[in-house]
């Protein structure tokens, strides 16, 4: 992809099978069926099985090791002399403000975003997953996008990643954009969020997370802050009442093939991550609101318009627990809703989606931010770091990597690493990875690759 | 209606010869669409794409990388530049293998392109403005005459829209195209021998690729819906200025 010498093309091979093997990185491993996690983006080959390594991208601390950001990679796979422990841990150099990490449309590049510079990490995840290698640093974001700052999410689409904006480099506020490159790392257009009325609300240009659905080519994005406030100590942001009000409180249902918003609809309180159900039939997504601690659902009504649910409440928000990452589960039934001021992960049942409720609750440390389950749900994984800035101080700025088995009553703790004794920093965002990814395929590609076959010889016939 | 019974209602019109022989072998595979069309299933919802593609020329397509160039061969055993199919016209290339039988994969993009064949051919202003490029990653099998036979009438010349049925010398010439283009393929191993068994792991992807040479859509088993091609096709064409009526 970047060069041909980072995994395709190799010198001296004497037979076709034996160099598309060798080529290809494919090994002669058993296959280890399918497999993945739920807030991959459709067109990423998703882990159904055991996932054997967990990437987090972890924030450096000054003092801690060598201080700078990097990519830890975490041995997962319970057959392992290794299992639990930390077996890389790579460094970036510096301090970039590191969040979330997301995997290209091949499953073979994983890119980390720095919140402060805007710098853009590409590792390397396929020629050895077990030691990502860092291929490529891109330095013109903020150029290239005109003036876009913070690259939050990392969305692949076929051959290109969108890349959610936070903030902009004219005030450092809110307003911003969605930036999409190419999977060599090349710029290829911007798009700005909306900040003029649509359909009776209006836009306030802020943005934070994207979700796609290709059955209804719709994406979701929702909004958080700007760079004067994610970089802003919290005690201090949460006692000025100006930088209170410079949150998002909208989100967007965009037409995804034309990158044009079709309808703003207004989440008050920072909707965060955005999330649709993969279970086949269902058409809706899910976000959850940090400063307002509601449950948002996206779903068409009967005249297929788009709507904005409130359908629950997380906790006390005046206590203002801070919901953060979600996660839900491959069938659509149950969501993980983290709240980081009590450091707890909440499971919430969705069966009626309409009208969810909260089953089971436990602490996981003294803070949490990010999860996430494995496919089947019966792993779940937990990180601590929201931002280097938010985090909360001494004792309690806790930074771990935990993983607890879910029986689907009670969470057990599988392993934990403690990320300060490991000299690491704080860890963030997380993604799994498998040493053999053969047999990966994208989820609409496994369920609805007949059903596709079906349509089209259909219109065969009627065209 | 028997689902089956549908299908093979419908391939009696298509052209004989090529791939669809095939299709014929591989579609009795398909017990759960058959399940899906029975009434027992009728409250299940429909997994296929379920929007109306934009209109064409109301949007612009993302400029997203250039199109590899590469030594491929034809059908009669002529070796060329790939650029030479990817320049000029709006073209649409997939890299499938002829004895491919996943639904999703090849015989999907077979299909797709036949209709595009058979769709934009009805249209005498689109006559010579619109290639397909089917590229075979299996060269040692998938040589110029067993492509030839794969091809059928697909492949006459002198069709208003010309369908091109590629492969290559060698893997060694192969692999710089598919890793440019981002398309993986994996071999599918014997766990029991370590040897290949023949077959291809891939996500179907399919390129669309402007005159000029500029990747503009990248279509997967997730998001491929004939008439979203088709306008598409149609977009690109509306942009170098051509009218349609």
């Amino acid at each position: 992809m970047f060069n041909s010498k980072s995994g395709f093309l190799l010198p001296k091979i004497r037979t076709v099978a034996l160099s598309v093997v060798m080529a290809l990185g494919a090994t002669a491993l058993p296959a280890t069926t399918q497999a993945d996690e739920t807030s991959c983006s459709p067109f990423t080959p998703l882990i159904m099985g055991q996932e054997e390594f967990v990437y987090v991208w972890t924030l450096g601390v000054e003092g801690v090791g060598d201080g700078s950001d990097k990519l830890v990679t975490v041995d997962v796979n319970p057959k392992s002399k290794t299992f639990g422990k930390v077996i890389a841990s790579l460094s970036v150099g510096g301090r970039n403000e590191a969040h979330h990490v997301g995997l290209s449309d091949d499953r073979r590049y994983l890119w980390g975003g720095g919140l402060d510079t805007s710098h853009i990490f590409i590792f390397d995840v396929h020629t050895d997953p077990a030691k990502p290698k860092l291929v490529k640093v891109v330095k013109d974001f903020v150029e290239k996008s005109g003036g876009i700052v913070g690259p939050h999410t990392f969305y692949a689409t076929p051959g290109r990643m969108i890349i959610t904006g936070l903030s902009n480099n004219k005030d450092h506020g809110g307003v911003t954009a969605h930036v999409v490159y190419n999977n060599k790392g090349e710029f290829v257009n911007t798009v700005h969020i909306p900040t003029t009325e649509m359909n009776g609300v209006k836009g306030d240009g802020y943005n934070y997370d994207v979700a796609i659905n290709p059955k209804k080519n719709v994406m979701l994005s929702t909004s958080f802050t700007g760079w004067n406030n994610y970089m802003m100590d919290l005690g201090k942001m949460v006692k000025d009442p100006e930088a209170m009000k410079r949150f998002g409180n909208t989100s967007v249902m965009w037409d995804y093939k034309t990158m044009k918003p079709i309808k703003v609809f207004s989440t008050p309180g920072a909707p965060l991550e955005a999330r649709w159900s993969w279970n086949k039939g269902d058409n809706w997504a899910v976000t959850t609101t940090a400063l307002t601690s509601n449950i948002w659902v996206f779903a068409q009504d009967m005249q297929g318009e788009w709507q904005a649910h409130n359908v629950g409440t997380i906790g006390n928000p005046a206590d203002i627990p801070l919901p953060v990452d979600i996660s839900i589960t491959n069938d659509g039934k149950g969501l993980w809703i983290n709240t980081f001021m009590d450091g707890t992960s909440r499971f919430w049942d969705f069966s009626d989606r309409m009208h969810p409720k909260e089953l089971y609750k436990k602490k996981i440390g003294s803070q949490v931010n990010m999860v996430s389950q494995s496919y089947d749900g019966k792993r779940v994984y937990y990180t601590s770091s929201l931002l280097g800035n938010w985090d909360k101080k001494g004792a309690d700025d806790e930074q771990y990597l935990k993983m607890f088995y879910w029986d689907g009553k009670e969470l057990k703790e599988g392993f934990s690493l403690d990320f300060y004794k490991e000299k690491l920093g704080r860890a963030h965002h997380m993604k799994f990875q498998v040493r053999d990814m053969s047999k990966l395929k994208p989820l609409h590609a496994a369920n609805t690759g007949l059903d596709s076959l079906s349509l089209v010889m259909r219109e065969t016939a009627d065209k | 209606m028997n689902f089956l019974r549908a299908v093979f209602a419908r391939l009696e019109r298509l052209p004989r010869g090529g791939v669809f022989s095939l299709l014929l072998v591989m579609l009795p595979s398909a017990g759960t669409v058959l399940a899906a069309d029975s009434p027992g299933a009728a409250t299940a919802s429909p997994a296929v794409l379920e929007f109306v593609p934009p209109v064409a020329g109301t949007y612009e397509l993302q400029r997203i990388m250039a199109a590899t160039d590469g030594r491929v061969l034809d059908i009669n055993g002529n070796t060329h530049d790939l650029s030479e199919f990817t320049g000029g016209k709006v073209t649409l290339l997939s890299f499938i293998y002829s004895s491919c039988a996943d639904a999703s994969g090849c015989p999907y993009a077979y299909v797709v392109f036949h209709q595009m064949q058979t769709r934009l051919e009805r249209n005498p202003r689109l006559a010579g403005r619109v290639r397909l490029v089917s590229l075979s990653f299996d060269p040692k099998r998938d040589t110029p005459e067993v492509l030839a036979l794969y091809a059928g009438d697909n492949a006459k010349a002198g069709r208003p829209v010309e369908w091109k049925f590629l492969t290559t010398g060698s893997v060694r010439e192969l692999l710089p195209i598919l890793n440019a283009f981002g398309q993986d393929v994996f071999l599918d191993m014997d766990p029991a021998t370590g040897k290949h068994r023949g077959t291809y792991s891939h996500v179907l992807k399919i390129f669309l690729i402007d005159r000029a040479r500029t990747v503009r859509e990248i279509y997967t088993t997730a998001y491929l819906m004939p008439d979203m091609v088709y306008n598409d096709i149609l977009t690109l064409l509306l942009e170098e200025g051509l009218k349609l009526e």
